[in-house]
């Protein structure tokens, strides 16, 4: 077998053969044998076996666990240097980087040769996601899944069956979780929102308000909504400047009395000693009672024990009165606030953001926040947007807004959001509202302070004036959720329920739960027996029940989606099986009661039933699973949350524009599913789907709104497709540098199909460039030298260079610079180089390409290969499981398909839900 | 109830329960304090490695009178009562991010024909089989808070179950402590009805697995095991908390944790061997695994460098390899701290928990993406190790062969860990 085809075979970009037939093995080229018969079988080979390690009868092919481990021993070998010895001839360096190369790659080929299950699917747990919507799906509520441990770590998607396991105290996290949800939707259930409300109870809302402007908390008994106009708050405003100004004034008042005794002519030589021992200017105030100067209590400082000497000193510093002064100047304070800046600490004052907390009272539901709000006349553009979030204090954005109305003629801006029971800590139940980048972290917020205040002697303008703000539940899924339907008794404990009657009603709620699997008789036996022994021993009704129902909600039947077989044949799933199959692909939850019929029927078992289905739930919102979680793994963005953006050099990528400009994977790849569009815009197209902000961000102009929209792109642009996005270079660095290795692998494993193998252990890692003040390219040449890095780094490196026009933030430059840092963290003076960004480079095996434009195009010509890479992600997402040579055939046609339909991203889908592959088990 | 035997047996694997409801075994447990101190393991693991130019003492002049690297400065005062071993590896670990997930396990994650994951017991696991039997709990296992997984690599914990299953724990000191001193306000007859009630939800949810069972391929069968060992491991538990069930739970040596520790890096690892002395002082178990944090301590440090990051420094120096010599230094502070303690605890019969004690404390990782010669640093007289020492095994020495040594050394009986290939005569006095 060539070269050539070893590595086509080795990238799993076989031809179709039509049939599936034994797959051939990974195979090493025969060419290597004569590598090592001149450079190892002297030790490992017929006469001598140094290491107990015999080379010469190695079998090229690796069809077994064994043979596996012995070359991975050579791999290690020569990966870490240690082989040939010192002394010994060593391999010449080109024939070595090829080996490596080749073996490498035959490896990770193997490892998953010898993984394969011939396309058998293991039995799996519901994974996370699919956990917490399966539970809201049944109950509607929420649930926090944080706490049960991660699906993932081993590799793959969270759908792999052999890979989700089950450790021994999940079972009881799972019935206490189980139990919580319940609590919920009893308690929901029974007094659903609206019940609440009776006639002559609801009082107004009480806002509790701080010294610092903010509402601290609200008294909202009976109510369904509560409104609060933001002005109340501007009083706490002018309190504080009136505070500051007195404070100031007795400050004053004081210091001149202590001057005044210290130079009194009879104080005139210990003030002088004094003065001599003082360690600063401050610390002689402290000496006011030698001095007979008056007490600084009686000024009102020190009252709470601190130095009142330290305390008046202080109270002379401006306290941004400036500021305040100016915040106090601006129009309609009389019916509305603005989001100004953070001047004073939080507690005192608090201007850069408005708060709002859900009453207590509403423990758990879903609410709707509205903000009625307006930007003034000089906003400029970058600042008309607004940040929603949580946590006041630390700032956690979820959402932002374009604010498209000014003070005469605000508008209101709605935000949906929901809150679990156990979500008992204030920051969850705190909602905030700010300007956009006004302070994502301390040291961003205060630069962006001062280089106001030294541009107009003030500081930060506020721009945006909010007239009111409101929270309002909305009617409550829980009871009419299937799960509470189909219990269908009381659950009061004053209730009187037969036994019998909690029997059926068991057995409604268990065949809710199991999605459309026959509850077991002598499970529903042994449930009513929990339950009755309950009662028996004291324990009020609805406490049983829901223990009861809790252990329902940790029995296999519900935690599993099993599909149950009698033999070791493939079968055709039965029409529930594969709802259920469906609906966790495309939903990532249970099948809705109208494709359980048709599966319970058997219809669905009919092909254009099925694709009409199929069709039916990728145009339902809850597709949203599918778009996020699958791109999400897919394209490995977990990277997005590795590290922060450096805001001091990056202060246009702030956190409002990276949440956007992570939604603009989801939602390009939302626009492509929702009609259907080829696949291939993602590695270039003349368009982006953006919002305002982020149209903002790239520099397109005329795009309005919040919502994400299909934008043309001028002649010319860098931006079009996954390359052209600001979140995928960001994954490309650490959020400082650019770095070409992690761009270049991430390009060759989700674009080109052709994933390096993992980085190797035990590599000699390259410590001579430390401390030399080299440009980026200069570095990696290193990766060149040595054969265990050329082998991997020859494909990627060159990839990584022709993307370095896209800084680490992912705008594009032209240049490119590095400084020294001492190990304070600090740069080294007179070290810094600059570089214009060369883009061009040479492929491993393949053309040159002039500039980031050219690479591009030489990527989108590939598109064979992205789309073969998309179908083996998504029939492993699918079907929970890794691909197998047998697979080839469907891959093959999955692309096929496709291709007749320009790459339509639904041909795709269509083609793997219609397969065997997908319809057996 | 005598049918709960009958019960676990039915299932499909045969598990063997601990005699132990029997009158002899309260007897047992709440007998005064016995003459000789128990033996105790702890194993400590980091992820990310530590720098490997400063943290290893020479490895051309191995013995007593090695000089002590900077990495190792913190732990001056106790260098007598320590050794570094070099020259071990877990000669299968071919993952360049994984610190823990085959530490003490020593497994090939290939072994397994068919899966693409694979591990086997680990070492803390067999010793909790032999010396767990007497405590109210047979092992904990912690870890420190941590976003992302640390350098450690797959896993729940360090330790790894006899079907080499992950072990969940207790994240930060403020679950470890509610787990080893929370009070049960409740009264006995209510434990007692709790405990019937745990039993009738097994039995429910038993019965739910075989039914579903009945239809499963071999495959699937297979993965259904893990619900059935989740239920025999609950069902040892409770086995246990009946056996315990009217002895009250030790009052603690030390005050609760501030929930503000957790997350707090360098203080919340200090509180963690707090905990461990606590755990022993109080003999609530013999056998701990901690596996640490990184990122929070670099936090703690003032550090802003991503640990991954750092353990690259190679290519730069400079920050990078300042921070993980940082990083080495508060290490090695914290674990000298934890020695001063466990010398300063006394056992009944006036010797310190330190003589009964075997401790290793290192990681899979050496430095970057290395795992040869990993970093290792055994310490505690209750193993019979030799201290004081600089010892160099002959290299590629598989670490499960210093595991075996310490399981003998405590007295475990195993008659090889792993990929061991004997006892590892270098680090016996």
């Amino acid at each position: 077998m060539n070269r050539r085809v070893l590595l086509a075979l080795i990238s799993w970009s076989f031809p179709c053969l039509g049939h599936a037939s034994d797959p051939a093995p990974p195979t090493l080229d025969a060419k290597h044998r004569g590598l090592f018969e001149n450079y190892c079988v002297s030790c490992h080979g017929p006469e001598k076996q140094k290491g107990k390690f015999r080379l010469d009868d190695l079998p090229l092919s690796i069809t077994n666990l064994e043979t596996a481990e012995r070359w991975q021993k050579v791999l290690n070998q020569l990966n870490s240097g240690e082989m040939p010895p010192e002394g010994e001839k060593q391999l010449p360096n080109a024939a070595k980087t090829d080996f490596l190369d080749d073996l490498s790659n035959a490896m990770v080929a193997a490892r998953r040769t010898l993984a394969d299950q011939n396309g058998l699917i293991t039995m799996r747990r519901l994974n996370r996601r699919e956990y917490q919507n399966t539970l809201r799906d049944l109950l509607g509520v929420e649930t926090p899944v944080a706490e049960l441990p991660p699906d993932t770590g081993t590799g793959g998607f969270d759908t792999f069956g052999a890979n989700l396991f089950l450790s021994s105290n999940q079972i009881e996290q799972y019935q206490s979780l189980g139990l919580r949800a319940l609590d919920d939707a009893f308690l929901r259930s029974a007094s659903p929102v609206g019940l609440q409300k009776q006639a002559g109870e609801a009082k107004d809302a009480e806002f509790v308000l701080n010294r610092n402007r903010q509402v601290d908390r609200i008294h909202a008994p009976g109510l369904t909504k509560v409104h609060y106009e933001c002005e109340q708050g501007n009083a706490k405003v002018s309190d504080f400047v009136k505070w500051t100004i007195e404070r100031r004034n007795q400050a004053e008042a004081w210091v001149k009395a202590f001057k005044e005794a210290a130079a009194k002519p009879e104080n005139a030589a210990l003030a002088d000693k004094l003065r001599k021992e003082a360690k600063s200017e401050q610390a002689l105030y402290e000496h006011w009672g030698k001095l007979g100067a008056p007490s600084p209590k009686d000024f009102g400082f020190g009252l709470d024990g601190a130095s009142g000497s330290d305390q008046a000193l202080q109270a002379r510093a401006d306290y941004g009165q400036k500021y305040h002064e100016y915040y106090l100047g601006l129009s309609d304070l009389d019916r509305g606030a603005y989001l100004g800046c953070l001047i004073q600490h939080p507690a005192e004052l608090a201007l850069g953001f408005l708060q709002l907390p859900v009453p207590r009272e509403w423990t758990s539901g879903h609410f709707i926040f509205r903000v009625r709000i307006g930007a003034a006349p000089n906003a400029r553009p970058e600042q008309r947007f607004l940040e929603i979030g949580t946590h006041p204090r630390i700032g956690r954005v979820t959402s932002t807004f374009e604010v498209r109305g000014t003070i005469q003629d605000p508008q209101i801006l709605e935000m949906p959001f929901s809150l679990t029971k156990d979500m008992t800590d204030n920051g969850d139940r705190m909602l905030f509202i700010r300007e956009k980048g006004s302070w994502d972290n301390n040291e961003q917020g205060f630069r962006r302070r001062g280089e106001a205040a030294k541009r107009n002697g003030i500081g930060p303008e506020a721009v945006l004036w909010v007239d009111w703000m409101e929270i309002e539940r909305v009617p409550d899924p829980a009871a009419a959720s299937p799960g509470m339907k189909a219990l269908g008794i009381p659950f009061e404990d004053s209730a009187k329920v037969s036994l019998e009657d909690v029997r059926a009603a068991l057995e409604r709620f268990c065949a809710a739960a199991f999605r459309g699997m026959e509850p077991p008789a002598s499970f529903l036996e042994k449930l009513t027996s929990l339950y009755d022994t309950q009662r028996q021993s004291g324990v009020r009704h609805g406490a049983a029940l829901k223990e009861t129902l809790s252990t329902v909600l940790a029995s296999p039947m519900f935690l599993y989606l099993a599909e149950p077989v009698h033999d070791e044949k493939r079968h055709t799933l039965t029409g529930v099986e594969l709802a259920n199959r469906l609906s966790y692909f495309l939903w990532s939850a249970p099948p809705d009661e109208t494709l359980l019929a048709l599966g319970k029927s058997g219809e669905l078992l009919q092909p254009e039933v099925l694709a009409k289905q199929t069709a039916r739930l990728l145009e339902s919102g809850r597709a949203e699973a599918f778009v996020h979680d699958f791109v999400h793994q897919w394209l490995g963005l977990d990277r997005l949350d590795f590290f922060q953006v450096n805001h001091l050099l990056y202060p246009r990528f702030d956190d409002a524009t990276k949440l956007n400009a992570r939604r603009e994977i989801f939602e390009t790849f939302a626009h492509l599913l929702k009609h259907n569009a080829p696949l291939s815009d993602l590695l270039k197209s003349d368009y982006v789907v953006v919002n305002h902000l982020l149209a903002d961000f790239y520099g397109l102009e005329g795009v309005k709104g919040d919502a994400f929209q299909k934008v043309s792109l001028p002649a010319g642009s860098p931006r079009g497709g996954l390359l052209g996005m600001a979140a995928v270079h960001f994954m490309g660095g650490n959020g400082e540098r650019t770095n070409p290795v992690e761009r270049g692998a991430w390009v060759l494993r989700k674009l080109l199909n052709d994933p390096p193998p993992p980085a190797p252990a035990n590599v000699p890692q390259l410590a001579r460039l430390a401390g030399k003040v080299l440009s980026t390219r200069e570095r990696m040449q290193a990766h060149q030298e040595d054969a265990q890095c050329a082998s991997c780094h020859r494909k990627i490196d060159p990839l990584g260079f022709g993307l370095e026009n896209f800084d680490a933030a992912g705008q594009w430059r032209t240049e490119d610079s590095y400084q020294l840092k001492d190990a304070k963290g600090k740069p080294v003076p007179d070290t810094l180089k600059t570089w214009p960004i060369e883009a061009r480079a040479t492929l491993h095996k393949g053309p040159s390409f002039a500039d980031f434009f050219e690479l591009r195009d030489l990527i989108a010509s590939k598109s064979d290969a992205f789309a073969k890479g998309f179908s083996t992600a998504l029939l492993e997402y699918a079907l929970g499981r890794s691909v197998g040579f047998r697979d080839e055939p469907l891959l093959s046609s999955m692309c096929t398909k496709a291709k007749e339909e320009r790459l339509g991203l639904r041909a795709f889908i269509h083609t793997l839900v219609a397969s065997p592959e997908f319809r057996t088990k | 109830m005598n049918t709960r035997r009958h019960f676990l047996q039915s299932s499909t694997a045969l598990i063997a329960l601990p005699f132990l409801e029997s009158l002899g075994f309260r007897r047992f447990a709440s007998a005064a304090p016995v003459a000789t101190p128990p033996k105790r393991l702890i194993f400590l693991g980091f992820g990310w490695g530590i720098t490997e130019a400063t943290w290893y003492p020479d490895i051309t002049k191995p013995g007593p009178d090695y000089e002590l690297p900077l990495g190792l400065k913190p732990l001056e005062r106790h260098r007598k009562d320590f050794s570094v071993v070099q020259g071990l590896w877990n000669k299968y670990s071919n993952e360049g991010h994984w610190g823990s997930t085959m530490w003490l396990t020593g497994a090939n994650r290939y072994a397994q024909p068919g899966q693409s994951f694979h591990n086997s017991i680990s070492a803390d696991q067999v010793a909790a089989a032999q010396l767990g039997l007497q405590t109210r709990f047979a092992s904990l296992q912690w870890n420190g808070t941590e976003k992302g997984d640390g350098g450690h690599g797959p896993g729940l914990s360090l330790a790894w179950d006899i079907s080499g299953k992950p072990l969940g724990g207790q994240t930060g000191p403020v679950e470890a402590f509610h787990r080893l001193f929370a009070k049960d306000t409740m009264p006995l007859a209510q434990q007692k009805a709790l405990l019937t009630k745990k039993r009738s939800v097994l039995d429910a949810v038993l019965d739910n697995a075989k039914s579903l069972q009945r239809g499963l391929a071999r495959q699937d069968n297979a993965k259904l095991d893990e619900y059935f060992q989740g239920i025999r491991d609950i069902e040892t538990r409770l086995s246990k908390e009946e056996q315990w069930l009217e002895i009250p739970r030790p009052n603690a040596p030390i005050p609760p944790p501030e929930a503000t520790v957790v997350g707090s890096g360098f203080e919340e690892i200090r509180l963690m061997y707090d905990l461990m002395i606590a755990a022993m002082q109080t003999d609530s178990t013999r056998v701990l695994t901690f596996r640490q944090p990184v990122a929070s301590l670099l936090i703690s440090l003032g550090i802003k460098i991503h640990p991954h990051d750092m353990s690259h420094y190679h290519s730069v120096g400079g920050e990078k390899l300042d921070a993980s010599q940082r990083r080495d230094t508060a290490q090695s502070e914290l674990l000298a701290g934890f020695l001063d303690k466990l010398k300063s605890t006394r056992e009944a019969d006036g010797s310190s928990l330190f003589d009964h004690v075997a401790l290793a404390y290192g990681s899979n990782l050496r430095t970057g993406h290395e795992l040869t010669n990993c970093p290792t640093l055994l310490t505690g007289r209750g193993a019979g190790l030799k201290l004081g020492h600089s010892i160099v095994a002959p290299k590629d020495t598989p670490l499960c062969n210093a595991w075996l040594t310490m399981l003998h050394g405590i007295g475990v009986e195993a008659e090889r860990h792993g990929d061991s290939t004997g006892v590892l005569q270098e680090i016996l006095a």
